[in-house]
Formats: structure tokens, sequence, C-alpha cells
């Protein structure tokens, strides 16, 4: 039937092997956190302590009972063993209710912060991480593939300076970097602000008041990230387009006199791809990116999120986030690959042959 | 070994190599001829001074004596981690490459999978279940597996356009089998790429083992350049002013990582002639 | 061409970023304009980690302010002043107790901020709240267990001369199963009364479910009595509003308004963020450990004393020693560990010197308990840091230790030549002031010869091994909280043997597992001691009950107290707020002002000039 759709089919089959792994991957995130010792119902139990007995064990039996994870009798009780320790449902078992649920749109109640739901938890972290990392990314993404071509094209004074410069930013581990601007910026000489988003005496709202304290913020950690993305972005850049430069098709429409600009165009743009492919990788992993930036600025992102998820054995929201992550990853790099088989020559001339 | 002798020349690969080998040899020599001690506690967060060249932590520990120990440390994970991951990341990538059809898309499968699982998530559930719980082995072997994917992927693409050459075709045609076509045909051209991945994973290795102690994930009897740093920040070194707890770590890390990356962009531009100038 | 305009629209955005967060600062500065002014407002930290998930008063961990003693919504009869002692009035007082009935007198003026009053009713549909409906949250259910019975009774106002009537209350103390007048008192000022006519029919919209309940978030304007409501609430800050029709303004504080017309705790990730918006002054208050706080006097950051130690005792971190792993059971054993330690190098170097010396026992020698300590005592039976006696007590025991010629041990054999195994300090990664005392005692109990080492786990693991005895030892620090009922109900959670059960079962106290009321030492002094204190009403008979369980402590070492650290960690800025309660003006506990007893600095913070 589609014979004669190469390009449906190249959609099809792709999509299919995407759609494989992001079962696969669901699979493996629900499975992991449950492979430890701990039992999350405990841990919340030994933190709240407790003065009476009774009241303790009517409480493990309620949370075991709400959080599914133990078998309960006809009357509603909680099995208990030999050892009056309660009777766990099996992985597999939690792992149908799982699925159940999540197909009707439910990810389930956190266990830590009871009794928020796990959609709502990622609802209002999520926006934090884009706002954090998009703007940094998308510029810098634009900024560093100009430098760098710049520097390819260039060489020279430009080219000797500016590489290392980029060089060294890219090997400072951007956590490190933003934690030297708080310090500098932050503390020492007190221009930005150290922590938050906005300010402490504003309420969210639409006012050019709010967004202005919101900038405010944003400046540091922008900073932080912007600069570092850039000297990657540029130094990739760079020796894509020192390679195309010599390549023969250049030399070749130099000799046959066509004009500089439409030289450079169509070089930057066999540069282009590979950095195209980069970005889009980039923003897929955003979702699960900028932990440390989070923590250091404190943003009420994801990545803390999951931290603090993964610390305290809370399984829904570990599952809702890290399928947040795999669907934007997966997303992502399916993109790609479309992208890359409708933008790349070579790609679409090889799926036309068989 | 003209290459060799080329990247010698090469000025860039001269700063790279002796940046490198600057601070193997502090975590090697320095000992001879400055008392190193992780364990007596002193003074906290003392300043730069005789006794303490860079100064002392929050427990009154010498600074220097810490940043020793946690490059040792440090460069032991980068490397085993980078290590490993080049040897999967290669061998999956080299195969999948040449094979191309469905083993291909079988392994793309695998790495797209190892892709999308979060690297702390592995970390902290994997050293939850080990009684001796998070070593520098461990985090290098969790590096190594969340990482290898970015090897595997750099090395098929190479294969794969590798895999319409001439002398492959021949190698088919006198009958031999895959792998020896693998190990004796392919490998051989790839060796100077595969280089270059192995020290790129390494710097990367020693960036994420700082990223993972700075979260607090780190090795738990070990000292790390990362650990130092989780440290400083924990105990509010920065908010004190105390600058020596925290940027001589940075300093380190980014130089040594910087060595990394001018050595690979060296021998980039002499294993292929066209970047040079 | 077209590079070139790219670049140049996207340098021009970044530098519009930049702009922009410039002239919102400038903005800001120059209006003043904030939705909360920073003169009406108190910004405290240190209460709130993560996001706030509801703030029903039901519900096992709420956010802040509606948990743990924070009584600024919901109140509780009366609060516990740590300082003096005292039982102060709040919707109660007339506080009255014998070993039978506790009582007191509700505050005829107390109302609710739907203007319906606050009687008895609502204080016993809060106290039986355990026992009418399942999983009620654990310190309502526990009630069942203290007191038996709620009874009311009418009284003339002691507050009108005589002339209205009063409901006095007694708690009947539940004498069939846990005889404990002590726990009562606990109670009184922990259980908040909550307003029947609010939540009742709430519950039985639900078919009184209790767990359906929980889920409610009760965030809109909730039905209160204390003196401030919920404004709003984001996952960076939570905002309360001063109620100015609260009753107690007039019944208790003067007939004056609380100073701070807003309440704000911003939601940061870690510690150093709270440290730098107090010495900022974006904070004006917090709870959170600040080490070196000396160094942030010249930001007007204050404590309680002015010089070391800076905070006042009210609570102690300890090793518990699991009594069931050998060698522990070795008393000698357990006392060279307490002899080896250095405490004044972990005041010094592990808290910053936040704690006076301490002394052995489980009795502090400072506050409210210092009547109870005997000085005499602890220099005939205490251990001290006194590395000969912890070598001597080892050899004693029989214990070899041989070290390498570097002077580090490397290993440990008992009397029968066998190797002793290698023992374990269980506590939390990544806790900064536990992990630093750990690693002084592992390195002072090394150079004394005994086999230790740190065990640093994450923090999941380490809250799953304290119930249930999975530990050689465990840092600890239990009822960090000043309670009525301190220092009794210190000694019964490390001493008590009334739930013993072995390694591997859940236990809630005394989980190092000392005195096996089955075996063969069990001394049943201890338990009927910790079962007799509740009852005496006599002090010296008090005083002399206390030295002895605390001589058993001391002679036993069951565990190994490291240091004091206070209640809650009082530091305030005053570059906004003055007047806040000091040693010098100790009108107040050294508590921030939203917590028990300390709500009264509410009405007497001052503006800075």
């Amino acid at each position: 039937m589609f014979r004669n759709h190469p390009t449906a089919r190249y959609i099809l089959t792709r999509g299919g092997w995407y759609f494989l792994t992001f079962l696969v991957a669901v699979t493996i995130n629900f499975f992991l956190p449950r492979l430890g010792p701990s039992n999350p119902v405990d841990i919340i139990l030994a933190k709240a302590g407790g003065v009476s007995d009774n009241a303790t064990r009517q409480k493990e039996e309620s949370y075991l009972k709400e959080f599914g994870l133990a078998e309960v009798d006809k009357s509603g009780n909680v099995l208990r063993d030999a050892k009056d320790a309660p009777v766990r449902t099996s992985a597999w078992k939690q792992f149908g209710n799982y699925i159940f649920m999540s197909l009707k749109g439910d990810l389930g109640t956190s266990f830590m912060s009871y009794p928020k739901k796990v959609t709502e938890i990622i609802k209002t972290a999520v926006p934090w991480t884009i706002a954090l990392q998009l703007p940094a990314i998308l510029l810098a993404w634009i900024v560093g593939n100009v430098l760098g071509a710049l520097a390819a094209y260039r060489r020279g004074i430009f080219d000797k300076v500016f590489f290392p410069l980029a060089l060294g930013a890219n090997s400072i581990p951007f956590f490190a970097f933003g934690m030297l601007l708080v310090y500098l910026l932050g503390i020492l000489w007190p221009i930005f602000p150290a922590v938050g988003g906005y300010d402490g005496g504003l309420n969210p709202s639409f006012s050019l008041i709010f967004f202005g304290s919101v900038m405010y913020h944003y400046i540091l950690p922008f900073m932080s990230l912007f600069i570092i993305f850039t000297g990657g972005q540029a130094i990739g850049m760079r020796s894509m387009c020192i390679y195309e430069l010599g390549t023969d098709y250049v030399k070749y429409a130099k000799w046959l006199g066509i004009s500089e600009s439409k030289v450079l165009f169509y070089m930057f743009r066999n540069a282009m791809l590979p950095q195209l492919t980069g970005l889009a990788l980039s923003l897929g992993v955003m979702i699960g990116g900028a932990l440390i930036t989070e923590m250091i600025f404190s943003y009420p992102g994801i990545g803390m999120a999951v931290l603090s998820a993964i610390q305290n054995n809370d399984y829904p929201l570990i599952q809702g986030c890290t399928l947040l992550i795999t669907v934007s990853v997966l997303i992502a790099n399916f993109t790609v690959d479309i992208l890359i088989g409708f933008l790349d020559p070579r790609v679409k001339a090889g799926r036309g042959v068989k | 070994m003209k290459i060799f002798l080329n990247l010698l020349k090469s000025p860039s690969f001269l700063i790279g190599i002796s940046l490198f080998f600057l601070t193997i040899c502090f975590a090697v020599f320095f000992p001879f001829f400055y008392h190193i001690d992780v364990r007596t506690m002193g003074v906290p967060m003392t300043p730069p001074c005789r006794e303490h060249w860079l100064g002392t932590n929050h427990l009154g520990i010498d600074m220097i004596s810490l940043l020793v120990r946690g490059l040792r440390s440090s460069l032991y994970v980068g490397f085993l981690a980078g290590i490993m991951a080049t040897i999967v990341g290669t061998l999956l990538g080299v195969y999948a490459g040449f094979k191309g059809g469905w083993q291909d898309e079988v392994i793309t499968l695998i790495t797209n999978i190892f892709v999308v699982i979060p690297q702390f998530v592995v970390l902290v559930l994997i050293s939850a279940s080990m009684k001796e719980g998070r070593s520098l082995t461990l985090i290098a072997i969790i590096i190594a597996f969340t990482s290898w994917t970015w090897s595997a992927r750099a090395v098929r693409a190479q294969s794969s356009s590798l895999k319409s050459r001439d002398h492959i075709a021949l190698a088919r045609v006198n009958g031999n089998g895959t792998l020896k076509i693998v190990l004796y045909q392919i490998l051989p051209y790839l060796l100077s790429y595969v280089f270059m991945v192995f020290i790129i994973q390494t710097a990367s290795g020693i960036i994420s083992e700082s990223c993972i102690s700075m979260i607090g994930l780190g090795p738990y009897d070990t000292v790390s350049l990362g650990t130092i740093l989780n440290e400083a920040m924990r105990n509010e070194a920065l908010s004190d002013g105390a600058w020596w707890a925290f940027v001589p770590a940075t300093v380190l890390i980014s130089v040594i990582v910087f060595a990394f990356y001018v050595i690979n962009t060296s021998m980039e531009g002499v294993f292929n002639p066209r970047l040079r100038k | 061409m077209l590079f070139r305009n790219v670049f140049k629209i996207t340098v021009l955005c970044v530098l519009c970023i930049v702009g922009l967060g410039c002239n919102g600062k400038k903005q800001q500065a120059q209006n003043g304009a904030t939705d909360f002014p920073r003169e009406k407002t108190i910004y405290l930290g240190g209460d709130q980690w993560g996001e706030p998930n509801t703030f029903n008063p039901l519900c096992d961990w709420p956010a802040w302010p509606v948990h743990g003693k924070t009584d600024l919504l919901y109140e509780p009869l009366m609060v516990f002043n740590s300082l003096t002692g005292d039982m102060e009035p709040l919707l109660a007082h007339s506080l009255e107790k014998t070993p039978d009935v506790i009582s007191v007198i509700l505050n005829s003026r107390a109302k609710w901020s739907d203007g319906v009053p606050l009687t008895a009713e609502d204080v016993v549909f809060s106290y039986e709240i355990g026992k009418n409906y399942k999983n009620a949250p654990m310190n309502y259910a526990a009630v069942v267990d203290f007191v038996s019975d709620v009874t009311v009774e009418k009284v003339p106002d002691p507050l009108t001369g005589g002339k209205t009537q009063a409901e006095k209350i007694h708690f009947v103390v539940n004498k069939k199963a846990r005889n404990n007048p002590l726990i009562v008192l606990d109670q009184l000022q922990d259980v908040r009364i909550l307003p029947k006519h609010s939540i009742e029919p709430m519950l039985q919209k639900l078919n009184n479910d209790f767990t359906a309940f929980q889920k409610e978030k009760l965030d809109k304007d909730p039905v209160v009595s204390g003196p401030y409501n919920l404004d709003s609430y984001s996952s960076e800050k939570i905002v309360l509003k001063r109620r100015d029709d609260y009753w107690g303004n007039v019944a208790l504080r003067g007939n004056r308004k609380p100073a701070p017309e807003y309440f704000i705790h911003p939601i940061y990730k870690s510690n150093d963020h709270f440290s730098v918006a107090l010495q900022q002054g974006n904070l004006d208050v917090s709870m959170t450990y600040i080490p070196r706080i000396w160094m942030k006097a010249k930001d007007n950051v204050g404590t309680w004393y002015k010089r070391a130690p800076y905070f006042v005792p009210g609570c102690m971190p300890l090793m518990l020693i699991n009594f069931t792993r050998y060698p522990l059971s070795d008393k000698n054993f357990r006392l060279a560990m307490a002899s080896a330690i250095n405490y004044t190098e972990i005041k010094d170097l592990a808290i910053s010197g936040y704690t006076p010396e301490i002394k052995p026992g489980l009795i502090m020698p400072y506050g409210i308990e210092k009547k109870f300590f005997s000085d005499e005592d602890a220099q005939k039976y205490g251990a001290h840091f006194d590395t000969v006696a912890a070598k001597r007590l080892l050899r004693e025991a029989g214990f070899k230790s041989i070290f390498d010629k570097d002077g580090n041990l490397v290993q440990m054999t008992d009397a029968k030549g066998k190797k002793v195994p290698t023992l374990l300090i269980t506590s939390p990664a990544g806790w900064s002031d536990w992990e630093a005392m750990v690693k002084i005692a592992v390195k002072d109990m090394r150079a004394v010869g005994i086999d230790i080492r740190e065990g640093f786990v994450d923090a999941s693991l380490y809250w799953q091994a304290l119930p249930f005895g999975k530990f050689d030892l465990l840092m600890y620090k239990p009822l960090p909280e000043a309670t009525p009922s301190k220092p009794w109900s210190q000694l019964d959670h490390i001493m008590s043997s009334r739930n013993w059960k072995p390694e591997g079962e859940r236990m809630n106290e005394n989980q190092g597992r000392y005195n096996n009321p089955k075996g063969k030492n069990y001394n049943r002094a201890v338990d009927s001691l910790l079962l007799a204190i509740p009852h005496i009403m006599d002090d010296a008979e008090l005083i002399k009950a206390y030295r002895a369980l605390n001589v058993i402590f001391m002679q036993d070492q069951p565990a190994l107290p490291l240091a004091y650290l206070p209640e809650q960690f009082y530091e305030f800025s005053t570059k906004h707020w003055t007047n806040w309660a000091t040693e010098d003006n100790p009108y107040a506990p050294p508590q921030p002002p939203f917590y028990a007893a300390g709500i009264k600095m509410l009405w007497e913070l001052k503006r800075a000039k």
C-alpha cells in the first residue's frame, strides 16, 4: 500500500520504533524505583514520629491502602504475614493499575506532597523550567552559531582570541559559573538579586512591574546558562564551517566566480544541519535539564521536584516526571529524524532508491 | 607514526598536553613537599596563610590536601567512565553503522532508551540497593551507563559513511565475515576518531561527576572535586566570602577539561588537514 | 545579509533582557509599588520546604502555617513557654492539674473568623476526632490513649468577676490505657481547636470518610480563630494577612493589633538562600541553621545571645546504640565510646559553637531542666572526654586494638581473640551539621582504638533504619521541641521497654532496644521510675526520681549525647523590624514569632527607623 509513498513509510517506520522505545522506557521508569529496599510509607511514618502505637499502625494501614501498596482482604483490612509485616502488592499489579489510571489521564497522587496530584505538581513546575532555559538555549544557539561561523570565515586574530575563550567558557561547569556570578554580582557587589524568580513582595500578575521584576531576577541565571551554551555552540559551528570551507564544491564555486555571499549561504546551510539537530536535541533534554541551576537560583522547576521525589521514594511523582522527560526527548529525536529526512538531500536521495 | 610527529608540531597540542601534565604533576608530586592531611581538623574557614596555602574548609581541613585527593578521584572517575563509555559506544556504533538495516534500528532503539533515562534516577536507585552505597567506581559506571549513547551516535555516523568505501567492498568479495571486516578494515580508520571521542567522554565524565556530587549524590566516603564544591555550597562558604573553598576547585576542573578540549582540537587539526590553516 | 540581521536582532534581544531587568529594579525602587509594602510585611524562613500541598489541619503533614506548633491560624488551648516553663493562656486559662484530671477554663471571648463564638463544643469535637473517626492525623488520634473523657462544667467566669458564666473543661486521664497526665499537658498545647460548625458538615457530606476529607485543601478563606488568615500562596511563597477582628487582640493583648499586616514565607531550595536573604535584609527572621553567624552581625543579624553560644539549648542530638549487636551490648565498650569523643571539638567545629558545654546524662543542666540536674552525680557517674579512661575501659573489657606505624587503627580484637566487626554510624548524607559530628566522633573513637566508620546513607534508607533497628549506631535528634512533658518524655523515648521488639520489627521509641524486658539484665527500676514520674506532684520527690533515672542512664550509657542544640534556630534581622526578644529583653522565649509562645512578639515588634 505504501510502496509509492516512501515518505509516509519512512515517517511511520520511524514513528513505530519510537513508540516501542516509549513503551520500554515507561516500563523501566516504573520498575526502577521499586527495586530499592525502601518503602515510602515507612519513610513517611518515621518522619512524622508519633507517640501512640495504635495511631501509627492505623496510619500505616491507611496509607498503604491509599497508595495501593499492600494487599487488602475482603473487609478492607490490610493483610499481614507471620511477622506482622504488611503483605505488599506485587509490582506487576501496581503496574497494571498505573497503566489503567494513566490512560484515564490520572497520573496518581504524590506520596510526599499528599494530597497533591502529580499532574498539579508538574503543571506548576514545568513553566519555570522552560522559562529558565528556553530563552537561554535559543539565544545562545543563534549568537553562538553566528560567532562560530564568523570565526571560521575570518580566521586571523579574531579566531585566535575568540576560539580559546569559547573553549574556556565551555570548560567551566555551568553551575560553578552560576555560583561565581551569584557571589560576584549578587553578594559581593549586590547589583543583582541572588535568589528567587521575582520580588517577594509581588504577586504574579500581568503588570509591567511584575514583568520587570521577573526580568531583573532572570539576569543572573540567564547569563550563567547563556554564556556557556554560546561557547559550546560557537565551537561546534566553527568546526563545521571550517570543514565546509575546505570542501571541493566551495573551491569550485569560488573558481566559477559565484558571489561570495551566495557561496557563504550554501556553506552555512550545510553546516547548519547538525547544529539544528543539536538544537532540537537540547530542547528535548531541556525538561530534565537544569536541576542545579534551579537549585542555585531557587527556581521551583521540574528538576528540583524530581530530585526530592527520588530521595523520598515518591513513586508516582518519579513516574510522572520521567514520563514527561521521556516523551519530550523522544519527540525531539523523532522531529530531528524527520527533519533530517526532509532537509538532508543525501538522505532524501537514498530513500527513493531501494 | 608520522601522525604523532605532526601532533607534536602543533602548538595547541603542546599547550593542551602541558596543561594536562601540569595537573597530573600537581596530583602526584605535590604531596612530596607539602604535607597532605585530609583528616586533621582545625579552625574552620581560615583564609590562605602560611600554614594552609589555600585556607581551610568548614571543618578546618587543609584545602590543598582536599584538592589533591579530589583531583585524583575526579580523574579516576573521568577516565574509567570515558574508557567504558567509549568501548561500549564504539562497538555498538560501528556495528550499527556498518550493518545498517534492522540491526541498526534495534541498536538505535536501545540507544534511545538509554538517552531517555535520567542519570540521577539510576544513580540514586542503584546506590540505594547496594550495601556499600556510592563509591567512585559505581559513579563512574553509572556515568558510562548513561553517556555511551553519545559515542555510539558519533561513531555510527562515521562508520556508516565508511561503509560504501571500496576496500570494504573488496573485503566482502573476499568472503570476510562481519566481525573481521569491522575489526580489520573499519576500526583502523576510525582509531583516530575514536581516540578523540574518548577524550571528550573523559572530559564530560569529569564534569558529570562534579555535577552529580554537587547535587549531593556524590561518593560517601571519598573526596572529589565535586564534593568539595558541594560542601562549600552547603556550608555557605560563598555568603561568608570564603572564596578559597570554592574557586580553586572550579579552576582545577576547568583547567583539566580545557586541556582535554584543546588536545581534542589539535588532534582534529592533525587528523583532518582541512581544519588546519 | 539574512544572518547579519538575525544576529543583530538576537543581540538586541539579549540587551533587551538585561535592560528590562535593570529598568524593573529602578521602577520598583522608585514606586515602592508592591502588592505587599515592605514596611507592613514580615518575611520569615525555614519552616516550609517544597511546594505547599494542603492547609487542612487534619492532614498529616500540611504546609506552613498549619503544621507543627505554628498557631497563627488555628490555636490550641494553651502554649508552653520554653524559657519559663509555664503554660501560658491562649484559648483557655487557669490550668489545674491533678494525677487524675487536668482542667482549664475556656476564654469566653474566643470567636471564630465568621463570627461564631468558640465554645466547649469545638473543644470536645477536636479532642474526640480520634475517637469518632478513623485515620485521624496522628496527634489527634493519640488523644484516645491518654484522655478517656472530656467533660464540660459551667462555672462563674473569673474574667468578668463572676458576673457571667464560662465553660470549664475537664480532661480525664485515661487510666486504662496510658495513664500519663504529663502527655495530656503536652496535648493541651499541641492539639489545635477546630471549628465544629464548619468541619462537621463537610465531613458529613463526604459520608464521614476521613480519607476523602483529607484531600480538601481548606485554602480559600478557612474558618480560623487565630490572628492571621491565608491570603495567597504559590510554589514560591505563602502569604498571610492580618485579621483585624481577631478575638485575642482585645481579650489577651491589651486591645492592640500585631504590628505586621502581612506574613510572607518565601520558599527557597536550600539553607544558604535563606542565609543570604537574611544578610541582605530581605528576610526578617529565620529558623535555618546558619554556620558562623557572628560573621553576619555587621549585616544587622542578631540572635538571642550576643556572644557564644548565641542560641538557647533545647534539644539533644545523640547517637543511638543498638543493644542487640555485638559488642555494643558490653557496658564498658559503650562507656569507652562516650569517653573517647572530644565534645569541645564537636561544639566548635561541627556546630559553630552554638551549644553551651555539654555534661553527661540525658537531662540538660540549663534552663527549666536545670533543677533536675545534679552536678555531683555527673561527676561521679558520668563519662567525660578522657582518652586515658577510654583506653583503660577497653583494656579491662578485654579488647585489644592494633595500630599501624602511622598511628592509624587497623583492627580490634575482643577477649576471645576474635576480630570485632567494623561498626558503622548511620546518618543521612547531606545534613551538614550531623555529618560533621559523625566525622569528628569517628576520628576520636578510632584514636582510642574503636573500629568504627561513618555510614552515610540516603535519607530514605535512614528513615527506614531508625524504627527497625537496622543500625549499629544511629545519629538522631529525639523530640526536638520543648514541651511540658520534658525531661520525662526524653528519658522515656530513649529508655522505655514498653514496646520492646527485636530488630526487624517496628519500634517508635527506644529504637536502640535498650533494657530487653525478657533479657537477663532487665532492670525494672527504669520502667517503674518512668511509670511513676508523671504522677509525682511533690517537687522534692520529683527531683529525686529524675536523679535516679539519670544515674541509671549514665551508668548504662544507652545513647551518646553529643551536644545541645536549640529547639529552633532563632535568627533575626533588625533592618526592618526591631524589638526582638533577646537575653536583654526576654519578654518572649527564643522562638520565631509564629511559634507557640513566641507569638506574643508580634504585638511588640516595632518598625525600624
